[in-house]
Order: C-alpha cells, then structure tokens, then sequence
C-alpha cells in the first residue's frame, strides 16, 4: 500500500429511490438515467474525482446490477489508481449469516474491513442519489479548520419545505446546536444535504457504540448525529450555497431534466474545469434526417431523429421515427419511438420501444412515465 | 484459429490533403464527426480478435499518439498481447505514399521475433471500413498460401491504389494506380509471420521500398492468393476523397454499415456534453456531435465535437471540425474548417463541387469555450 490517505469516501448507492415509481423498477435510485447520456451516481463520482479524492467505496444493495456494471473499476471517473480506485460493497454473509443492509449507519458499520484497510484521516459519506457540483476539498479544509470531529454539508432551503429535510441549527461560528430529522415545526431553514466528513477514529467508535444499540435504526441523520451532539462533541456545519437536489419524485427529476433545455441553466452540464463523466457505451454520432424538425432540443450520442421534437431532452442511441412528434418530454437511452407516436410531457424509459401511432402523456397534470423495457403497443393510448 | 498478431502502418502521406496533414499524419485525421481514420483499422482488428497490434508510427506522430494513448480505448491495454508503438522511420517525413516501407518493418523486427503467432495481419491506417477479418484469415490458413491480399474491384480510378493481377487464382503482378473496373489492392493482407521475416532478410538491399514493389519480379514464384471483400470501403488519399467519403456518411446506409452494435468502431472516449439545438436553429440531413451548440442554419453537413453554430449562421455541405466556432451571419459552403478556427460574423466562406475551400486549424484562433 501506497502513502496513507487524508480523506477516502463512502458512497451510498443502495437506495431503491421508490418515489421514482417505473423508473426505479428494475435499477436502483443512482444508476436512473440522467439529461439523456449521465447517471445520477455521476455527480457524487465526478464530484470525488474534481476533488482529488481517489478512493471510493460503493454501497449498493437494491437492484445492483446495472449499477455495478456502470461503475465498473471507475476508471470512467479517472479512478484508476495504484493503491485506491472504486471499491464495490454489496452486503454480505459471515460465519454468523448475512443481513441486508439495515441503515445509512449500518450500512457503514459492516464495511468497518475497509475504513480500516485504507486508514485515511478523514471518511466523506455521500448519498448516490444526488445532482450537483461541489469541490468536497473546500469541505474538508473547513472541516479541519474548525477543528470538528464531524462536519454537515447544508444548505438553505424554502420555509415551506424545511419539513421535508434534517433540520439544524448552528451557532454564530456554525457548530451545530441542534439537529431535527423532518421535523413537524422546523426552527431553522439550514436542512442537511446528507454529506458527511468525519475523522475517522471517531466514526468507527461510534459506528460501533451504535451497532450494538439495539434501539437505533442505524441512520446517519437520525442517531449517529444527534449522538454526538448529546455527547457534545463540535459538530460543524459547511454552508453549501450551489445547486443541490435530490431528485426523490418524478416531478423534480423531470424538472431538473428540463431545466436543462433553458438558455441558461440554473444547473448545466458544460463547465471544462469541473467536467462531468460518465461511463457512456459506444455510439456513433447523432443524424439529424431531412424529415426533421428540431426545436430546442438536447439531442445525445448516437440519436438517429426524423421526426418534430420540440423542448425535449433525447437519450444515447434513440432513434426518433418520421412523423413521431415529441414535446416536452424526455426519453431515456436507447429507445425507439416509432412512426406518428405523440408524446407530450412525459418520461420513457430506457430499452423500450413506442410503436407506430402510439399517444402518450397529456397538456396538463402529472408526468406520464413509462418504465424501462416496456413495448407500447401500436395505436395504443397512455394519458 | 491460428494466433494472428496485427501490424499497422501509418508511416505514409499523400501531396494531395492540401496541408491538412502538415501536423499530423493521414491516420489521425479527424473523421465522422468523432472518429480519427485510423479507428477503422484499430477496431476491426480488435472486432476479429486480433489482441496483438504494433503500430508503425508517422514521423508525425504527436496527434496520432495523443488519439490512441495506451490504446484502452480498444482494449489494447493489456498484459498478454496489447499495443505495440513501433517508430517509423524517417522515409514517412517526405509523403512517400508507400504504405508498407520493408525499412520500417526492419527496423521493428523484435515486434515479430517477439511472439509465437503464426500470421501477421497487415494493413494500412487510412482505410474507412468495417471488415471482419476472420474469414480472410480462415481463407489465407485453409489454402495455405503464402500471403493473402484482400482485394475489390474498383469503382473509381485512383492513382494511390495498386492494381492486382490474377491468373488463375494467384497474382501475378502489382502495380501503381487502378483504373475502374480493374481488382483494387486494399491495403490490407496477411502473411506467415516466418517468411515476413525471411523478406526483411532477404531484401534488406531494397528496404526503402514497398514490399509489393520490392517482390514484382518475384510473384511468379510465390504463391499469392486474393481475398474479395465485397462491402463499403474508402481509401483516403486526397481532400476530395476526404470530403466525399465524409458526405457519405449522411447517406444512413452507408453510415450504418459503417457504425453497427455487432462490430463498433472504437475511438478515444471524450466526455463531452450532448449537443443542444437551441429553438432558432434550423439542421437537416448533418451530423452533429456532442458538445455543439447550435444556433443557425445546418445542411448536408458534418460537425465535429464542441462546435458552435450562432444564430443566423448558415453552413451547408460542409466539415466544421472540433472546437471551432461560426459567429451569426457567416456563411460556409462547401468547405472543410480544421479544428479551432473562428469564422467571423458575416464572413462568406465558399468552396464548390469541384473545388472544396480547406481552412486550415488554427487560422483564426476560436476563443476556447467556457
């Protein structure tokens, strides 16, 4: 083994993501496409790989298999590395039987073999589920200024959604006074964006203390935290103020999808020095057919279009019909969308094929998802 | 199947690629939007299981070996077989269009004393096709023959391509220049790994030849057989094939025999965002890559990867190539513009049929993008 690191991170990538309904059927929350050729685990990876960070645990457990073969070894992210690189840990079996695993904490706990295998000063937990961009070495350089054995990533929040969040309250220096998982009356709008840093010695005897707790869920937010604040131990909070979203339901995973069509995104994908990557098949390049008619469109990798598209967002390797009309909608990669198929204000998802004449989505109310894998039978309607 | 190794040669140029292949050599061209030319020759051999590949490198060989890196790309970075970096000599400085210099082999020969395979397939870096050579290689080991040269007949007349001779299924002869109609060399061929090696002996005298060139009074008294490739394929010797075969990549036929699931062509992985079509622009019939920005008019056209169109720019029948960027109401048609170049507001930039206007890269320096 090399030189001992200063920060490794843990990736929790096991969560099914079930308000996502037909998108996470078959995959998990992480591994759902992402503005037609990303995948949500993008970020967090790409975010370690912008911030030197070159040693990344996984944590899968809902439905992995696309998720590991996406990830791979990790070179896509730049992860290949003599002594570190992505680490995939799946739950598994000791002498004593095998469990899933049970919390964010437990998840951890049991993968104590590898904190301590790399022995890094600091461990950065993140969630895999979340988009934005974020330097985790400005957090890292906060958090051993400030002298904390753990520090929060937080960000404001509207009022109005405050409940929906871990919730806390700091003081004038930022030490985390208090901490509220989704609290009904929340006394602040600082809400936890579900990024951690701790020095490691204290996490792994708190890891421990906690898994023998029988009354603990083994949550992060929910015991590890208020834990150490009742021990009062100086809990720091990083002002995060970029963009951050957990896209957890359909409406805001479409929203941020589409919000990349605008002249200017509140959350784009172009910036050369902090580059987003992905681990993308091979296709070759996007044909725009005479029969087409685009308008305003982000057109991916390996697309064949001859139909009207207009505000929509199309995935790696679809193949866009003559006289298909698509509007406000975003398809996944790899789909087919056949001859005269309407599609206004939906999802389709990945590998799945709309055939001839096929209505999809409606003007007005929720998003139409269609799920991953499906065939949409020719002449069929689905509001 | 009998182990094969492959041997590419890139160490050739032509006076006829009007200055685009000052800096770098034919086999890095840039092509199809995203493709370099030497992607096809790489990826069909790794399509056909070839593991093993040297690469005899251009004298220019800065661009080439920044496309091809440790060759992950076509899974090349390995620990049996893998990419093999063989120097070219510096026969390939003039364009010597000899596409196989027995010096450059010679002075390479570790590479083929290295290994155990049987066969050395060979073949040039400037081809566009997609070709298994597994038959090839199952016809060249059933018959026995010596060497094996992949032929077809040709479409049009090309002074670079050779001529091939049969007489009753073995060539007779080889030379300069095909005329429609007439059996084209492709440029590609395999040989028993041990009578390369007894060429490289036997006429070393003549090492500054081509092989085909060196072996003329010789093909009587060796056994030489053709194997006839019968789908799409394209030399690149000069702008104007450049251009067209580029163009042909609109025709979805072609395009898709070209680029298929089965058999893909690999080429350096560029993590670039996916191209936008903003509601102003107007694009039909054209490729366009990701990273493009688009804003104006695109027709019969071909864009490599970051370019951006603005608004009220026209372009038709044209190659923008990467990073270059068409300020509002300039017009390209007709023309092939070499990476970052800046083509200012309403400037006209027209070529013709006959004649296609080439920018060369860098002649006014786009402003990296953001």
């Amino acid at each position: 083994m090399g030189r001992r690191k200063k920060c490794i991170a843990m990736l929790l990538a096991g969560g099914q993501g079930s308000r996502l309904g037909a998108l996470t059927k078959d995959i998990a929350k992480p591994a759902v496409s992402f503005g037609g050729k990303y995948r949500i685990i993008d970020f967090s990876l790409s975010n370690c790989a912008n911030s030197g960070i070159d040693t990344v645990g996984v944590l899968t457990q809902y439905r992995p298999f696309e998720l590991n073969s996406y990830v791979g070894d990790g070179e896509a992210w730049d992860f290949s590395s003599v002594d570190g690189g992505v680490y995939i840990l799946p739950p598994y079996e000791t002498q004593t039987g095998g469990k899933w695993y049970k919390g964010t904490a437990d998840a951890i706990y049991r993968n104590l073999d590898f904190l301590r295998k790399f022995n890094a000063d600091y461990v950065l937990i993140l969630s895999g589920d979340h988009l934005y961009r974020m330097n985790y070495n400005d957090m890292l350089k906060n958090h051993i200024k400030k002298g904390a054995v753990a520090t929060i990533s937080v960000m404001e929040v509207l009022w109005e959604e405050a409940s929906r969040f871990g919730i806390l309250s700091t003081d004038e220096e930022g030490r985390v006074t208090k901490f509220a998982e989704k609290p009904k009356k929340p006394e602040s709008n600082l809400a936890s964006m579900g990024i951690y840093i701790f020095n490691t010695d204290v996490l792994i005897d708190k890891l421990i203390e906690d898994a023998d707790d029988e009354e603990s869920s083994h949550d992060f937010g929910k015991n590890i935290i208020p834990k150490l604040l009742k021990e009062n131990e100086y809990v720091n909070a990083y002002r995060f103020d970029g963009f951050w979203k957990d896209v957890g339901t359909i409406e805001s995973y479409y929203e941020t999808n589409m919000q990349l069509l605008k002249e200017k995104p509140e959350f784009s994908m172009i910036d050369e020095k902090f580059p987003i990557m992905s681990n993308s098949n091979i296709y070759p390049v996007q044909y725009i057919g005479n029969t087409a008619t685009l308008e305003n469109c982000i057109i991916n990798n390996g697309c064949k279009v001859y139909g009207r598209i207009r505000n929509s967002i199309i995935g790696n390797g679809c193949v866009i019909k003559e006289g298909a009309y698509i509007e406000d909608s975003l398809i996944l990669p790899d789909t087919v969308i056949e001859e005269d198929v309407k599609i206004v204000r939906s999802i389709i998802g990945e590998h799945t094929l709309v055939r001839q004449g096929a209505r999809i989505g409606l003007r007005e109310g929720e998003i139409t998802v269609i799920g991953n894998n499906e065939t949409i039978k020719k002449g069929s309607v689905k509001p | 199947m009998k182990e094969v190794i492959g041997l590419i040669t890139a160490n050739y140029g032509t006076n006829d690629m009007q200055r685009l292949s000052d800096e770098r050599s034919i086999a890095s061209m840039p092509f199809g939007g995203r493709y370099r030319l030497i992607d096809f020759s790489l990826s069909n051999m790794i399509n056909s299981g070839i593991t093993a590949v040297g690469l005899i490198t251009p004298y220019k060989f800065r661009s080439l070996l920044d496309h091809i890196g440790t060759g992950s790309a076509w899974m090349l970075d390995r620990k049996k077989g893998g990419l093999y970096i063989l120097p070219g000599t510096t026969y390939g400085m003039s364009d010597k269009s000899d596409r196989f210099l027995l010096c450059d082999m010679r002075q390479n020969d570790v590479y083929f004393h290295r290994t155990n395979a049987e066969y050395v397939l060979v073949t040039s870096a400037n081809i566009v096709c997609n070709m298994d050579y597994t038959p090839l290689i199952e016809a060249h080991t059933e018959s026995g023959a010596d060497i094996t040269m992949v032929t077809k007949i040709a479409e049009r007349s090309n002074k670079y391509i050779k001529k091939v001779s049969v007489e009753d299924g073995r060539v007779t002869g080889v030379k300069a220049g095909v005329e429609r109609g007439e059996l084209a060399f492709l440029d590609s061929f395999i040989i028993r790994r041990e009578l390369l090696i007894q060429f490289m002996e036997w006429y070393s005298v003549k090492e500054y030849m081509d092989i085909f060139d060196i072996l003329r009074k010789d093909y009587k008294r060796m056994d030489i057989r053709t194997w006839n490739f019968d789908g799409y394929v394209r030399e690149i010797f000069s702008v104007r094939d450049y251009y067209n075969t580029n163009m042909e990549l609109l025709d979805m036929d072609i395009n898709g025999t070209l680029f298929n699931e089965q058999m893909p062509i690999r080429t350096k992985v560029q993590d670039c965002v996916p191209a936008h079509v903003y509601p102003e622009a107007k694009v039909k019939n054209s490729l366009i890559s990701s990273g493009c920005l688009i804003r104006g008019e695109v027709e019969n056209s071909i864009l490599f990867r970051g370019v951006t169109i603005e608004k009220g720019a026209v372009i038709r029948d044209s190659i923008i190539m990467q990073s270059s960027v068409i300020k509002s109401g300039a017009i390209v048609k007709n023309a092939v513009i070499d990476r970052n170049n800046l083509i200012g507001s309403d400037m006209v930039i027209k070529g013709s049929d006959e004649d296609i206007y080439v920018m060369l890269k860098e002649q006014r320096k786009a402003k990296k993008m953001g």
